[in-house]
């Protein structure tokens, strides 16, 4: 739903990084996206073929994205688990529901490729 | 040429939600984010929780929507200071709209700032404010399928208030399952059943909110 607000910010971030960096033209961009984000890649994409029609992206900069799963830690039992509807929040080892979420949230723009 | 930056996206607003918690802190104001859905209540439920803050401390309100004032055309009927944020179709309040508006306030003289978040149970969850507190508002007619839903913003919350409960008889909501999600989410979450419609639960939510403001105040 916020997509485009997330675009906006990340072509703010990679305008000054250009900038800072020389580069004239942004030809790729690799992000990552942990699923407990809500954002889906297919808006992120098209939010991004919007935006890309401004400077300094090339006409046809493509946008990579790596997504990432939820993961957790248990605080109980100390193990790492995966994050599925099923289970929400609490530990499949010892079924404790104290966890903390250690992946899926992830919003980042790892690299950016340009002339 | 490849440039790793590695930068959250949300970075700059990390930033000024940073500034804005620490401004709050020197001035001693609580900032209470309050999120739910459209149509969950959360003006009315303010409109009956501002009459009773008012007699025990100084209260404030910042209204998000995506456009009108309407919402704090019915804060202003109480003589609570009110602004309005319009975020023009943005889908959630991002920490930059409320630091441009505090300087509308006299933080001086207030004790407790109360964000009405635009109506959204996705989105207002990424975007930290600066807030003290987050306090999610649920209501019996939009079923208890909810948190497991939008598990991020229930597991992330402070404090959930379950309003329209006199409608209970009516709906298929379940407080017992409420209780089983909130389990597997956020399983020590103080949570307020309550009517703003009929005054039911009001006084308990008032009193923990009171009570986490003290808190707030012992260990900034």
């Amino acid at each position: 739903m916020h997509e485009m607000a997330l675009m906006e910010s990340l072509v703010s971030v990679l305008r000054e990084e250009a900038e800072k960096n020389d580069i004239k033209e942004i030809k790729k961009v690799k992000m990552t996206v942990g699923t407990l984000t809500h954002a889906l890649p297919s808006a992120l994409q098209f939010a991004f073929t919007v935006l890309r029609e401004s400077t300094p992206f090339a006409p046809l900069a493509t946008l990579e994205i790596e997504t990432v799963s939820a993961q957790a830690k248990c605080l109980a039992c100390a193990q790492t688990f995966d994050v599925s509807d099923e289970y929400l929040f609490t530990c499949p080892h010892c079924q404790a529901f104290t966890i903390k979420i250690i992946a899926g949230r992830e919003l980042k723009i790892d690299y950016f490729e340009g002339e | 040429m490849q440039v790793h930056i590695n930068q959250k996206l949300l970075g700059a607003n990390e930033l000024v939600a940073k500034e804005n918690r620490k401004r709050m802190a020197e001035k001693g104001v609580y900032l209470l984010n309050l999120m739910s859905s459209p149509g969950a209540g959360k003006t009315t439920v303010l409109e009956k929780t501002l009459p009773l803050l008012k007699e025990r401390i100084k209260v404030a309100v910042i209204e998000g929507d995506i456009a009108t004032v309407r919402d704090a055309e019915r804060i202003a009927a109480l003589s609570v200071p009110v602004v309005q944020i319009n975020t023009h179709g943005a889908c959630h309040l991002d920490a930059t709209m409320i630091q441009a508006v505090l300087d509308k306030f006299d933080l001086d003289n207030l004790d407790l700032l109360i964000v009405e978040n635009v109506g959204n149970l996705v989105c207002p969850a990424e975007f930290d404010l600066g807030e003290a507190a987050k306090v999610v508002l649920l209501s019996t007619t939009e079923g208890n399928d909810k948190i497991p839903k939008y598990p991020l913003m229930f597991h992330e919350a402070d404090g959930l208030l379950i309003n329209k409960i006199d409608l209970l008889p009516f709906t298929d909501f379940s407080l017992e399952e409420v209780a089983k999600d909130l389990q597997k989410i956020n399983a020590h979450l103080p949570t307020f059943p309550l009517s703003a419609r009929t005054g039911e639960g009001m006084e308990a939510w008032i009193h923990w909110l009171l009570q986490k403001m003290q808190e707030g105040r012992e260990r900034p």
